[in-house]
This record gives structure tokens, sequence and C-alpha cells, in this order.
């Protein structure tokens, strides 16, 4: 499989075709969490695609001299190192944002995207490769990131990136904030209005049904 | 048989390959209000009655218009009085309807009231319909789904648990969420797992509290501000809450509310006739009856300085805050309670239980009732699985014994 | 890869491992420190700069903080405390520290637990005739603890501003303490009524018109947040008495009333 990946390819299929949001759902909870503004949900996609990036760039230096009996345990102490560093950064030169973002940098640790590319891509590949993986996910993560903060900041508070774009009543306006997206619960809608609008462009992500109902008595009446 | 000869006359157009072909699920959904639907189930044993899906959904219909039509009449009344206390009225269309049919703001005039309860309830319930029906068809069509007559009750819950003055547009769009985030996204009705019409209300509830909350909502006259009786029992206590309206007055439904779930009296009848008619399971209405009883008289005898609401009694939490139209109407909705009969009485008494916890505990969000059964809903497979699976146990103990006896 | 497994191989590598991290994040830690305090410091003059309604933007923080004297004082007698040092003296952290601070006993209208012994202000202007005076206030809203400071004209008395830095209110209902229309209600209330040391200052609901009686120590409530405008009244009713700031305040009205 690593042979047939190309540098574009790894960049681009995490965007739409297998993107760690909307078809693995993972990393939900920060999705959530911090994309109430399109402002925090950009600082913490970069934080996301640095960290994923760069964990799977040293754990694939590393991945010949790993023992397997502590592979998660190294790819962890990476990982946490990193984000620690990533949060350090943020609080020294983005002070506002951090705030914002509060614990859910640190958070990023436990976020199963960087985990996941760690254990399953960087483990086999070479660092390029694995640094360009990293990069691809994390853009897969802050695409959603974007998308579901520019939905949940127009709705809710009327605004993209801060500029007002639908003028509000308390300011004097004519738009009735939704305060359901202000709330981290709207996130859940918005990503799954995302989902239900990409399976609809790629219907071969849709899984398989369970189990099939039995047609319907229309049709049965039809065939009699 | 008129009817009939022009249903049969145009269905053909309706079928495959016929010029209406898409609109089928409307066709079908005209023809099986008149008539029984054409294909019956075939297969295995089968209760075959008279009373299908549809007829069931247009009874429980009509059972809330007594408390609907009393509820307009309330909204006027309550609107009517404070316009008689020297509160101006909200003017525009509205009330050159109500100038030109009723000629006035006197309370005592029930024609008044009316009238001007319904040029606020109306639109609301037209405009439920109308953007409602519009998604539930497109979805029918789509999915070649029929159209479902579970939409009339939906409809029609959803518009009664308004404040009157709710904005029409938000009308729409809670409608909409409940509709298509409520049910549809999960296959339509029979599939979903929560109630339509309180996602909807929930929604609206959370993403506009300035419309459907506080104290100014409930009431249709300019600047005329009461709390509802639930945030006057929250803040000033019983006590207070009895100088404000006698029980009475509560129980009948001359308080403030949303439209239609101020008189228990006319919900408590509705829900005897449901019973009655074997419409809704009184398992569950017990269960919640049950459940806020016990509930609230634990409260009552642990009690508080702090907190007035551990002393209010249950008969307070019964007339007060929609219980009784959430107990009747939205609890027993078959989709999204428990199947089993044992399950029934569990999750109805999950919602009493919660509806109390809720009003009692959690300052922030009085209407206890709505989030209640909300979270019950999501409860109500896992009740079931637990009822089955006690069930299977039970027999195979029964089968144990036999089995060592053949052994010996 | 079998060579991998061998528990020499495992425990150098894990060592190893630990060693490189600790070093980077620790460097990073340390590198970094003191632009983070800078920038803390700066947030927290930019607050109170917003409050007292001085912040003018384009301009360095800094130098239009060099108007604003930090004091320390004594809750309890309302004195200077000159044995603290304003600059180095974490009041929030006090709060938790039990050597410098109590438990509140009997009423605790703003939740708070712990009332620490010193507070910080900031003065504005000369330091001895202040044309501000600066306070904190922190309370329980509805969801969240509310931190804020609260602006006084020199005469201790009448209100500039009040604003809050970190609150996590309803969005949209308590959330609006941060609405600038609110908040523009605020200017020229007063809180203690003539001769009184009790502060009047309260949220009222339904609006408050120049016709209202007693105007001057009422401000609109949030509309459809009761609690978290219980939750400003009570925090403001805390720290304006006599556990809170009156007994400062108070030198200031004598001296004006003096004056």
């Amino acid at each position: 499989m690593a042979k047939t990946d190309t540098a574009g390819r790894l960049l681009t299929t995490p965007i739409f075709k297998n993107n760690p949001i909307a078809l693995q759902i993972l990393g939900i909870c920060s999705a959530l969490a911090v994309t109430n503004s399109m402002q925090t949900s950009l600082v913490m996609g970069l934080a996301v695609i640095v960290v994923t990036a760069f964990s799977n760039m040293f754990v694939s230096l590393i991945r010949h001299h790993i023992p397997s009996s502590i592979r998660i345990i190294v790819q962890m102490t990476i990982i946490a190192s990193l984000v620690i560093v990533v949060d350090q950064v943020l609080r020294a030169f983005a002070y506002g944002l951090s705030q914002q973002l509060s614990v859910f940098v640190g958070l990023i640790i436990t976020n199963c995207i960087v985990m996941g590319r760690a254990e399953a891509y960087a483990m086999q590949n070479g660092p390029a490769m694995s640094f360009l993986d990293g990069i691809g996910n994390g853009l897969g993560y802050a695409f959603i990131l974007l998308a579901v903060g520019f939905f949940r900041e127009l709705l809710g508070s009327g605004s993209v990136f801060g500029f007002t774009v639908l003028p509000t009543v308390n300011d004097g306006g004519w738009y009735v904030p939704n305060g359901l997206m202000l709330l981290p619960p709207s996130a859940f809608f918005v990503i799954g209005l995302l989902i239900w609008a990409i399976r609809s462009f790629n219907p071969e992500q849709v899984e398989k049904n369970e189990f099939n109902i039995t047609t319907n008595t229309k049709t049965t009446t039809e065939a009699a | 048989m008129g009817i009939r000869q022009l249903l049969d006359k145009a269905e053909p157009h309706f079928h495959k390959g016929g010029q209406y072909e898409r609109f089928y699920a409307l066709y079908e959904a005209v023809d099986t209000i008149f008539y029984t639907p054409p294909s019956v189930t075939s297969a295995t044993s089968h209760v075959r009655d008279g009373i299908d899906l549809k007829r069931v959904m247009i009874t429980v219909w009509l059972f809330t218009f007594p408390a609907m039509f009393f509820g307009m009449y309330n909204v006027g009344l309550q609107a009517n009085v404070a316009i008689a206390q020297g509160f101006g009225d909200m003017g525009g269309w509205r009330e050159a309807i109500v100038m030109a049919l009723a000629g006035g703001h006197n309370p005592e005039s029930i024609w008044a009231n009316f009238i001007l309860g319904a040029t606020w309830f109306v639109p609301i319930y037209a405009v439920t319909f109308i953007v409602g029906g519009f998604w539930e068809v497109l979805f029918a069509i789509r999915r070649g789904h029929e159209v479902n007559e579970g939409f009339f009750v939906t409809s029609v819950l959803f518009a009664l648990i308004l404040p009157a003055t709710v904005p029409l547009w938000q009308v729409a769009l809670g409608i909409t969420f409940g509709v298509v985030i409520g049910k549809e996204v999960f296959g339509g009705t029979g599939k979903n797992f929560l109630n339509p019409a309180l996602t909807g209300r929930a929604f609206l509830y959370f993403a506009y509290p300035a419309q459907l909350s506080g104290d100014s909502v409930w009431v249709p006259a300019d600047g005329y501000s009461g709390a509802t009786a639930l945030s006057t029992a929250a803040q000033g206590g019983v006590d207070q809450l009895v100088q404000q309206t006698p029980w009475i007055n509560a129980f009948l439904g001359f308080i403030q509310g949303s439209v239609g779930e101020t008189s228990t009296l006319l919900i408590l009848l509705a829900g005897v006739a449901l019973i009655w008619t074997r419409i809704a399971s009184w398992r569950i209405i017990a269960g919640v009856f049950v459940g806020m009883v016990v509930t609230s008289t634990l409260f009552n005898l642990i009690g508080s300085d702090t907190n007035p609401m551990f002393a209010l009694p249950w008969y307070w939490h019964l007339a007060i805050g929609g219980f009784a139209f959430g107990m009747v109407f939205m609890a027993t909705d078959p989709v999204s309670a428990s199947m089993t009969n044992t399950g029934k009485l569990i999750f109805g008494a999950l919602i009493g239980f919660m509806t109390v916890l809720i009003r009692v505990a959690n300052p922030a969000f009085p209407e206890g009732i709505m989030l209640a059964i909300l979270f019950a809903n999501l409860f109500a497979p896992l009740i079931d699985h637990f009822v089955v699976q006690a069930n299977i146990k039970r027999r195979q103990k029964r089968l144990m014994p036999s089995r060592d006896e053949e052994v010996a | 890869m079998a060579a991998n497994n061998s528990t020499r191989k495992t425990i150098i590598v894990a060592l190893s491992l630990c060693v490189v991290c600790s070093v980077v994040v620790s460097t990073a830690a340390v590198a970094l420190r003191p632009i983070q305090q800078q920038n803390q410091e700066l947030d927290r003059k930019t607050n109170i700069l917003q409050v007292a309604n001085l912040l003018q933007p384009g301009q360095s923080i800094a130098q239009q903080f060099s108007e604003i004297t930090p004091r320390v004082v004594n809750l309890e007698t309302g004195e200077y405390a000159d044995n603290v040092n304003p600059d180095t003296y974490n009041q929030l952290a006090a709060a938790q520290d039990p050597a410098q601070s109590r438990t509140l006993s009997g009423a605790d209208p703003a939740g708070l637990g712990r009332l620490e012994n010193y507070a910080t202000v900031y003065l504005v202007g000369d330091p001895e005739n202040p044309d501000e005076i600066i306070l904190p206030v922190r309370g329980q809203g509805l969801w969240s603890l509310m931190l804020g400071y609260l602006a006084l004209e020199g005469d201790g008395n009448t209100v500039v501003g009040l604003s809050y830095y970190s609150q996590g209110e309803t969005p949209g209902l308590g959330g609006e303490v941060d609405n600038p229309r609110w908040k523009a209600q605020w200017p020229g209330k007063e809180i203690y009524p003539p001769g009184s040391m009790d502060p009047a200052i309260r949220l009222v609901k339904g609006g408050v018109s120049s016709s209202t009686p007693d105007a001057e120590y009422k401000v609109d409530a949030l509309s459809g947040a009761t609690l978290t405008s219980n939750g400003v009244t009570n925090m403001l009713q805390f720290w304006m008495g006599e556990r809170g700031f009156a007994n400062y305040l108070a030198r200031f009205r004598d001296t004006s009333q003096g004056a």
C-alpha cells in the first residue's frame, strides 16, 4: 500500500474520501468543543496538523527501533511532548486564542486521529510519507472543523472570522442569532448533516444495512 | 360512492408509468383518509382491525381539540385582561381581525377572547402544517414512502406547546427541525427514537430562549410581563404561587403558558378518552403520574431552606408547567415510548421522576416535562431490552428444573 | 525485529525517549515562560483598562497602564496593606490558600466559599486622590464563577463601568453581560444611598427609566436570565458590602464629603 501512495493522494484523500471525522468518526470531542467560532477552529486545526505531521514523522523515524511491547507508550510520549510544545507556543504567541481553546489543545493528546495515524501509517512507512500523511489527516480534521465553525459562527453569532455578516438584533440589526449553535451539542447536528451531504456525493461511503427489512406491500401488490 | 369513483379514476395516473407517478404518496394519502388501504398484510399471523395507524392518529388529533379550543380562549382571555389593565394591544393585522370580528377587547366576552386567541394560534398551526407537511411529502416522494398521518398529531402537538407570541419563522424552523432531524433522518415514522414535536420544541427552546421562555412571551399584550406558574413557584415558593393563582384556576387552565397545555382538566378528560379507546397506553400514563407523585413527595419530605421548589406538592406539579399535556399526549407516543408492558411502566416512571427532578434541582430549565420525555425516549429501547432479557431469563429458569428431572 | 523486543533494548529505547522528550518539553516551557507571563500581565491590564474606559486602541498597553497604580487593600480594615507587594500578589490564588483566606461563615450570597484577606485595587490618576477606583468582583452566576471588575469614580460611589473578563453563562441570555448595550446602562449609577454604606445597587426586572423610583440604584436585568441577574446583584451586594470593599470605600466618601 505504501508503494502506491503518491504525495498528492496522501494529502487529499483524507479531506473528502477518507475523512477522519466524517468517515472514521474520530476526534469528535474536540470538534464539539472548539468550533463555536472560525478562529478557534482554525487554530485548533493548525495545531492538530502540526502535531499529527510531526508525531507521524518522529514515530516513523524510529519505527525500526520501537519494541512492539511498548510501542503505544512510545507513541503517546512523542505525541504528548509535541502537544505540550504546541500548547506552550500558543500561550506565548497567541495568548487570547489559547485562553479560548483552554484545555482542548492539551487534549489533542487524546485525539484518536493522531494516535491512529501513528499506529496505522507511520509504523509502516517512511518519514517523508508519514509526514505528508499526518498533514493530510490534519487537513481533513481542520476542514471539518472549519466547516462546522463556519455554520456555528454564522448562525450563532452572525459573523465569520469575527466579521459581522448578519447584524444581530442585540446590536441593532435584523438577525436573531440561534443560541443552540453556540452550545456544543449543535456541532453534532452540523457534523451529522455534513456527513449526510458528503455521503450523498460519495455514495460508496454509506455502510451496508445491517439487516434488510422486507419489501413493503406496495411493491408486492404490484408484483402480484 | 362519488369519492371512490373519483379516486379510482385518478389512480392510474399515479401508478408506475402514469404521468403523476412521482406524486403517488400524495394520492395514497388522500385515498386512505377516506378508505382503508388497498394493500393488507398477507403473511403470517397478524391482527386485522378496522382501526389502522391512520385512524389512530386522527383520533388522537381530534382529542386534542378541547385543549386547543380552550387554549385559544385562554390566550385571548389573558391578553384581554392585561389590555383591560392598561397594557397596549399588539397591533398589526391580528388587531384588525380582532376589531372586525369581535369589535373590542372585552375580557368578559367569550367570543372576543376566542377570536383574539385564534388570531395567534391559527397562524402558528397553519405554518406548522404547511412547512411540516412540505417536508413530510418531500421525503415521502423521494423515498417512495406513504405520507403518514402521524404528522397530523405531530403538527398539532407541536403547535400547542408553543407560546402564543412565538415568531412564525421560528415555528417554521422548529417544525422543520422536528420533522427532518427528529424523524426523517432516521428513516421516517416508526424509526424515530425521539418524539418529533418535542424535538422541534427543544430545538427552539435552546436556539431562541428569549422568544420561547421567560415572562413576556405567553400573553400577547404589549409590554405585559408576568411569570408563569412554574417560575413563580421556583422563585417565590408555594405561598406566593397560591396567592397569585388558586389551584383550581391552574387546574382548569386559566393561567399563562403555552397555548394548549394550560387546562389540566380538559387534557385529563382527553386522556381518559384515549385510554378508553385503547389508543394511549394506561401503563405509561400511570407510570408518569406515579413517578411524579412519589418523587415530589420525596422532595417534600426532604425539604430545603434555599430552594422553594422542594416544597411544591404533587397536585401543583400536576396542574402547572404542561405536565398533564406531556403525560397524556407526548409520553404516550407509541413510536418513541417503550413497547413492552413492564417497560411502559418503567418508561413512564422515569419521565415522572425526571420531570420533578429537573423542575426542582435545575434552576435553568423549568420546563421539566419536555426534557424528561426526550430523556426517557433515549432510554426506551434500553428499557425494552432489559425487560425482554429478564423475561427470557425467567423462562429459562422455569425450563431448567424440568431438564434436571429428565436427567434424573 | 526480535532484537527490538529484548529487555535491554526496551529499556534503552524507553530511557532515551524520555530523556529526549523531557529536554524538548522543558526547553520549550522555560524558554517561553517570560513571553507567557508578559501575555498574562498584558491580558489583565487590558481588562482593567477596558472597564475603566481608558483603553485606546493602537497605543501601548504598558504606557496606558502607567496611569494606574495597583494597591493591596486589607478587606477587614479597609486599610492599604503595605507589607504585600501588589505586583506579585495573586488575589485569586490567595482565595484558595488557607493561610491567606477564611471560610465565609453565614450568608454567602456570591457563592464564593472562601474569602481572601487582601484584595488588589487599581487607582487611576493620583493614588492619593484617584479619578477612578477599579475593584475586582466575582461571584456565581447560573453556571459559572463570573470574574470581573467594577470601576467607580473618585467618590467611591458612582459607577464608571462593570465588565466581566471571564464567565460561562448561557450564550444569548446570561452571556449578554458582555453585551455593550447592556453594559452601557451602568455608567452614572450609584452604589450607596446618601449617608449609608449599605449597598443599594441591584438589577431589576422590567426595565428602568428615569421615572422609576430610585432609578440611580437600579439597572435593567438581563432579559430571560433571572439567575445570572441575581448572581450579578448578589455579587455586587457582597463586594460592596461590609465584608467586601465597604470599609475601604468609606474613606473616599468621607474625604469627598469633607471637601
